[in-house]
Formats: C-alpha cells, structure tokens, sequence
C-alpha cells in the first residue's frame, strides 16, 4: 500500500515568525497561512521582509522565533520532510548556465525524491508544462532569454508534484507577452498545490490569487479575500456623476432614503452639467438604484459610474492604515 | 545515500568538463613532468643519493600549492556566488551530502592526477630500463609516495573544501587554501628546525612537531613503514574540516 499523506487543513503556517539581524527587525511577529489547492499573494514594498519570509519557509535560512511547517511538518524541526512537500524558486531565480535545460531538470528530479523510474517522465511533462521541449529542451541554461529561465524555474519547482509550491517574484523582468504565460501557468496550479507568490505586480496577483496576504516593515497589516479587504478598508462606495442637477438638489433627494450618503461637486462638465461624487454606505439599497432615482425624479444624467478599487488601491490603504496606526495584525 | 551518489555522478560530469579542470591537469602534468625530467637527467649525469621519483615526490608541495588550490576554489565559492546553492538546499539532499560529494569528487580528480603522473616513471622505465650505474626507476618509492598523496591528498583537499566554503570569491578559496597548506607542510619542518630540547617552556611542542612533519610521513610512506599517527592525522584532519564545512554550507545565510 503507497503511504497517503493526511491533507492538512493547512498547507503551509507562518506562526509568530520573527527574523532579526543584530538591531535589524527583518519581519516581526508574522502570522499567516495558506490552504492546501490555495494561490495567495504575498504582497509588500521594498524592504517589507517578503524575501526574508519566504526563505524560512523554504528552509534556507533560520528564523529567529517563531514557527513555520509546510503540509504540517516543522521546516525547523523536520528539514527534509518539509522539503519534501514544497518547492521554491527564489528571487532572481538562480540556475547553473553551464547545464542544459533537460539535464537540469533531471538532476533536480532525482535530488527530489522523485522515483527513478518516473524521472524522464516528469522531466518530458514539465517541459511541455512550461513549454520548453520545443525551444529549450537541449539548449544550455546560460543561453537562454530571462522569460525561458524563469520557466525553468518554474518547471523545477513542479517537477516533484509537491503540495506546496513558494514562487518569490515569478515575473520580474519579463515581457507583457511572457507575464501572461507564467500567469496562466501559476493559474493553472489552482486546486492542484498550494501557491505563495510574492510580486510587485498588483495587477497580476490580483488576477491570479485567491487571497492576499500584505506586510509592511516586517509586519502584517492585512490579509483575506480582495474582496473581503476591499470591503474592510473601503466601507463606502462611490459614485462619479454627471447630471444638470446640483449637489444640493442630489443631496435633498438621497436624504430622503439615505441621511449618511454625502454629495460633493468634483467640477463641471459644460455648460449646465456638474461633475458630482456620491458617497453612499457600501450597503445602501441606493448603491443600485440611485440612477433610476434620480431619473424618477426628473433629473437629467448623463453618466455615473462606480468607482472600483482594485488591489493597488487596498494595498496603498492598507500600508497607510499601518502606518498610522503604528502596524496591526 | 541516494542524494549523494546524485550529487557525485554530478559533480564529476561537471568536474569532467570543465575548463578549469583541464587547465588544472595541464598545469599539473607540465610541472611533474618538468621536475621529473629534470631529475632523470641529474641522475644520468652522475649517481645520485636518490632516484628521480624520489626526487620528484619530495617537490609534491608544488603541486599541492600551485594546482590543488585551482581544483577546489570554485566548489563552493562560485556556487554560492550565483546563488545556486541555496536552491540546491531548498531540496531534500542535506549539507552534508553536499559537502561529501564535492570532497569526493575533488580528491579523486586530484588522485587521478597523480596517478597520471605514474605515467613519466614507466615510460622512462620502458625506454632506459634499468641500464646504467643509477637505478632511474624505483617502484617501491613510486607506490610509497602515491599512497602518501592519496592519504594526506584527503586532509588537503577538505582543507580547500572548507575554504571554497566561507567565501562568494574563488579567487580568496584559492589564496586562503594556498595559505593553509603552505602552513601545514612548513610548519612540521619548522618546528623540527627549532631548538626546542634547549626551551623548555616550548618542551610540549615536541609531540605536536612530530606529528606534523609532513616530509617525515612521505619519508615514512616511500619506505613502507605504516605508522598509525599519520593516519590518524590526517583521517581526524579531514573529518574536523569537512565538519566545519558543513557547518559553514548550513549557516551561509
């Protein structure tokens, strides 16, 4: 009978992780986690610890408290069975230029345990992953472009199905055209492994992941569902509008359904039309009905439109929120 | 076990075609092959104290300066450089295996060097054979001194091991080794130069110089004597630097 690994409710646990070089606080108190068939973001400026994070997840460096286990085992305590279940491919993705792709990829399969006889298997399914075996297979590592090195990185973090795959900046330096390649490749690992995936893409991550995990100076100011975050940090929404009526004919007309909404004029558009921007609570029926409202009530528009707020916008509020209110967790 | 005979296969296919491996082999055969010929050619000049593998073996130190240093610089050093060796720990194989195979791989490529050499000694056998008053060929010698080489080649290749281990510059492994070594064959023949039956404060200094006399175990070697000290030396030598080693590879961040 194969040995069946019980699936852990989760995949990978950074609990009170902390890193200190000398006075240097790299990452402090750190808690988070990710779910097994999971993709998450790990999110932060410069600086903000991501690397530091993600190589004592890795097992190539030593926290200085904490814990962190990978598919339930200790990195610190069970090295080599935490390894086991995951694979990471660091910032800059470093690869021997001297190897050919093919022979790389063999060699990192056998170093991962994975079965001989399975070996040239996996190598084969991989690389047509990844799509190397046409245009990499027998090249060597040093010849070829940033985009073809990053997937063979990518390629040997999956050459050992393992549950846990920790990517730090999978598309730095590559082209619009090879983004959306990696991109579709990490997307296609939903449901199969759990992803970590730093990157200073906000777009892409927010394209990409199932939630997000945002740190700043070391510390967690947020994590959950984009949708959940927006929620949180933006209670309201917002509408632009152009209309002939004035903000205080608007503002009459919504406090009669709502007395919180606020209205304010944003400029003018010609002659007679008004920029104005509604605030309404994120809950207010108004939210869906505030056009034919105002339509019922003789008001002429010509335009209103929600404004979205994408991950770049929860990622700025929430490292403000950080920061003003001295980090939280 | 498995790791480490994955990381060997590897590490002598690289090791095979690498540049600086053969430029290495170059530089060594040209040497052993000047300071033997040389040594011939004083030997059929007029009858020497010594045969010329005698000769030739009592200059290994060249060698062991000059070339050792270029086989084991970039072991480490250039790996850690680029960065690929933290991705080679994110991998179940362990430090140690690491550390091993790269040892291995390194002491035999410097064994087979040496026993490359073996190669001047026949073929001057083959072509002068054992004519004239000076026996040119001496196999007893020949067999002693590559046993020596082989044995202490273990200690002085961890020794460039662990310096290939705490830098990113191949260039510094290689200084830091020549340092090394150059203090570990000089300091046994120093220590014997000194006058220290007349110090006695320096008295406990007697026993270490004993064991340190690098000349003294190749003497030992080429003349078939077996003495467990040298053995032990070396055998603990190497053991403390591929521990340190090892160490080094787990603490490189």
């Amino acid at each position: 009978m194969p040995e069946v690994d019980p699936q852990p409710t989760a995949a990978v646990v950074a609990e009170m992780l902390t890193k200190r070089y000398g006075s240097l606080t790299a990452i402090e108190n750190l808690s988070f986690s990710v779910a097994p068939g999971e993709i998450v973001g790990f999110l932060g400026p410069n600086g903000a610890g991501k690397s530091t994070t993600m190589r004592i997840l890795a097992g190539t460096m030593a926290g200085t408290s904490g814990r962190a286990s990978i598919w339930g085992e200790s990195v610190a305590l069970n090295p080599a069975a935490a390894k086991r279940h995951m694979a990471y491919m660091p910032e800059n993705n470093p690869l021997p230029e001297d190897l050919r792709v093919e022979e790389y990829l063999t060699l990192r399969a056998r170093l991962k345990d994975v079965p001989s006889t399975l070996v040239d298997e996996r190598v084969a399914k991989v690389m047509e992953d990844c799509d190397l075996t046409r245009r990499a297979k027998g090249r060597l590592i040093g010849q070829l472009s940033k985009g073809f090195k990053q997937r063979v990185g990518i390629a040997d973090a999956l050459l050992a199905e393992p549950k846990v795959v920790i990517l730090d900046e999978p598309t730095i330096g590559l082209d619009p055209h090879q983004i959306l390649g990696i991109r579709d490749l990490i997307r296609s690992l939903r449901g199969k492994m759990a992803v970590l995936i730093s990157s200073h893409i906000l777009h892409e991550v927010e394209q990409v992941c199932d939630k997000v995990v945002i740190i700043n100076r070391g510390k967690l100011v947020a994590q959950g569902r984009t949708e959940d975050l927006r929620r949180e940090l933006f209670p309201n929404a917002v509408f632009n509008l152009i209309t002939q009526a004035t903000a205080a004919e608007l503002k009459v007309l919504i406090a009669m359904h709502e007395s919180a909404a606020n209205v304010e004029v944003i400029g003018s558009a010609d002659a007679n039309w008004n920029k104005l921007k509604v605030t309404l609570q994120m809950h207010s029926p108004l939210r869906e009905g505030l056009a034919s409202l105002m339509i019922s009530a003789g008001m002429s528009l010509r335009e209103i439109s929600e404004e979205h707020y994408g991950l770049e916008d929860i990622f700025l509020a929430a490292t403000r929120r950080a920061t003003t209110e001295g980090g939280r967790i | 076990m498995r790791h480490f005979r994955t990381l060997l296969a590897h590490e002598l296919r690289t090791a095979f075609f690498s540049w600086n491996t053969w430029a290495a082999a170059g530089l060594f055969l040209t040497l052993m092959g000047t300071l033997h010929w040389f040594a011939v050619l004083e030997c059929s000049r007029a009858p020497q104290a010594w045969t010329p593998v005698e000769a030739t073996f009592r200059l290994f130190w060249l060698p062991l300066l000059c070339v050792l240093p270029l086989l084991t610089m970039r072991s480490f050093a250039d790996e850690r450089r680029q960065g690929t060796l933290s991705a080679l720990l994110t991998t179940p194989a362990s430090a140690a295996a690491i550390v091993w195979a790269k040892f291995l791989s390194a002491w035999l490529t410097w064994s087979l060097f040496w026993i490359s050499f073996t190669l001047f000694p026949l073929l001057v056998n083959l072509r002068l054979g054992a004519s004239g008053d000076q026996a040119l060929y001496d196999s007893s010698a020949l067999m002693g001194g590559l046993c020596f080489i082989l044995v202490s080649g273990f200690l002085h290749v961890s020794i460039g091991i662990l310096c290939s281990c705490i830098t990113r510059s191949a260039t510094l492994a290689a200084l830091l080794t020549f340092i090394t070594l150059l203090a570990l064959t000089a300091i046994g023949g120093a220590m014997e130069s000194l006058p220290i039956e007349s110090w006695a404060w320096l008295g406990w200094l007697r026993e270490p110089a004993a064991h340190l006399r690098t000349f003294g175990h190749l003497q030992d070697f080429a003349s078939g004597i077996l003495d467990s000290r040298p053995l032990v030396l070396y055998a603990t030598g190497t053991l403390l630097s591929l521990g340190l080693a090892v160490l080094a590879v787990e603490g490189q961040e």
